[in-house]
């Protein structure tokens, strides 16, 4: 016990998941599973061994027969070694001991499921369909008995569900885990501060700016500016839809702030509502340089830096071009 | 330790090295208003690199000697200002009316020798 409580709380899942012994506790109260129902599904351990065999092939025939589970297990290889860890997993409910190991080993299993693909409702599907497996094969047990039988369901119906709880759980968990990931990609990406001649800069910000992305931007910006000798700053807004007060006066500042080292920031591609909610907020435009769109900015920002662009009229480099 | 101000041709060079007290900053006013005229310079450039913080009595005082160097007859460029400071100052609302800004020493000196021109950094 003592030493399957140092491993188990030391894996990254249990303790992502802040599943510890305190947590588990609280969900067995819950499901009121007590020392009584450890034993009545220890005393099942025979009869459990007895009907391993017949009830896996019976569950396996039933996922193989449906085409979306089947497609898990194609490999006649993987079929049989799954087949072989499944019928540990169920013997493993009637061992008594629903300890730290215990858990660790339903919320590894959850994880792999998740990795693979099976989605919930294939996993509580399965479940459902052990279930009834073999509560048949408790009755002919127990024929003589059927409250004993019932009992003993009772009993591994909790021990089922506290598997389930932490199944879904870890489902939960991976998915949350990958948004986060996500999350972070789409931040990353999205200021992006782009060289596109010397000393000038290209910022073009797409979607929705929230007061964190905001920050992000200014960070970026006054940092790009030091790092590449920049003197003029292009911000393209084409592709943001709206903007608070809030947002507009943090790229303000961000224009002013440039302002002082030197730069300046010409903002592209207002569009007609968001300019409309500038003025209504009442902030301070005379500070904004604008064009109307990227083109006008790149137009201006080059006059600044004192550019020509000049059109190869000779068509040499492949500029012939119908008219 | 008073700012040391080096004369390069007819351009006032003054290089902040550490946060400087606000007699030192008053000391640095006179003696940069005073080496204008005695000089003869046509532009003051005060480099700010070091600094990672600009308080509103630095802002202020800046603004003093653009102000009166601009009186007695030499433009004045702030050069150097980290991007945090930036963003600090505009934040606090601290800010450099009429005095034009660069992001460096190089592009200050290259600032002045121009002829005035419409396009560096204004410090809006």
């Amino acid at each position: 016990m003592a030493e399957g409580k140092v491993t188990w709380m030391s894996q990254a899942i249990p303790h992502q998941m802040e599943v510890d012994e305190e947590d588990v506790a609280r969900r067995k109260e819950f499901l009121e599973f007590g020392a009584d129902d450890a034993q009545a599904l220890k005393s099942l351990a025979e009869i459990a061994r007895k009907y391993a065999e017949p009830v896996i092939d019976e569950f396996y025939e039933h996922i193989l027969a449906s085409d979306e589970t089947k497609s898990f297990f194609q490999d006649p290889k993987v079929l049989e070694r799954v087949k072989r860890q499944q019928k540990e997993y169920f013997l493993r409910l009637t061992e008594g001991d629903y300890g730290p190991e215990y858990i660790a080993n339903r919320l590894r299993i959850g994880t792999v499921h998740e990795r693979i693909g099976l989605a919930p409702k294939w996993y509580l599907g399965m479940y459902a369909f052990y279930l009834r497996l073999v509560g048949k094969r408790l009755l002919e047990a127990f024929s003589a008995d059927p409250k004993k039988a019932f009992s003993s369901f009772l009993s591994l119906l909790k021990i089922v569900f506290l598997d389930i709880g932490l199944a879904v759980d870890t489902y939960i968990h991976a998915r949350e885990a990958t948004m986060r990931k996500q999350q972070e990609a789409i931040r990353e990406l999205s200021t992006p501060v782009l060289q596109i001649r010397e000393r000038l800069l290209l910022l073009p910000i797409i979607g929705v700016i929230d007061t964190h992305r905001a920050r992000l931007i200014t960070d970026s910006v006054l940092r790009s500016i030091r790092a590449t000798r920049a003197k003029v700053v292009v911000m393209d807004v084409t592709g943001v839809a709206t903007i608070d007060s809030k947002v507009a006066n943090h790229l303000i500042q961000t224009v002013i702030a440039a302002g002082l080292m030197g730069a300046q920031v010409i903002v592209t591609g207002l569009s007609s509502d968001v300019a409309q909610a500038l003025v209504g907020l009442g902030l301070d435009l005379a500070k904004l340089n604008t064009a109307g769109d990227l083109q006008g900015g790149m137009e201006e920002a080059e006059r600044l830096l004192g550019y020509r662009v000049v059109r190869d009229t000779d068509g040499a480099t492949g500029g012939a071009r119908p008219a | 330790m008073p700012v040391p101000i080096v004369k390069q041709g007819d351009v006032l060079v003054a290089s902040m090295q550490e946060a400087l007290t606000d007699r030192a900053l008053l000391d640095l006013r006179d003696r940069l208003s005073d080496q204008v005229g005695r000089f003869r310079a046509r532009a003051v450039i005060i480099d700010v690199t070091a600094l990672d913080v600009l308080d509103s009595f630095a802002t202020r005082t800046l603004r003093g000697i653009a102000h009166a160097a601009r009186l007695r007859g030499a433009r004045t460029v702030v050069v150097g200002i980290q991007p945090e400071v930036a963003f600090a100052m505009v934040q606090l609302g601290l800010t450099l009316d009429g005095i034009a800004t660069a992001l460096d020493l190089e592009e200050g000196l290259a600032l002045v020798s121009q002829p005035r021109r419409e396009g560096a950094g204004d410090g809006r």
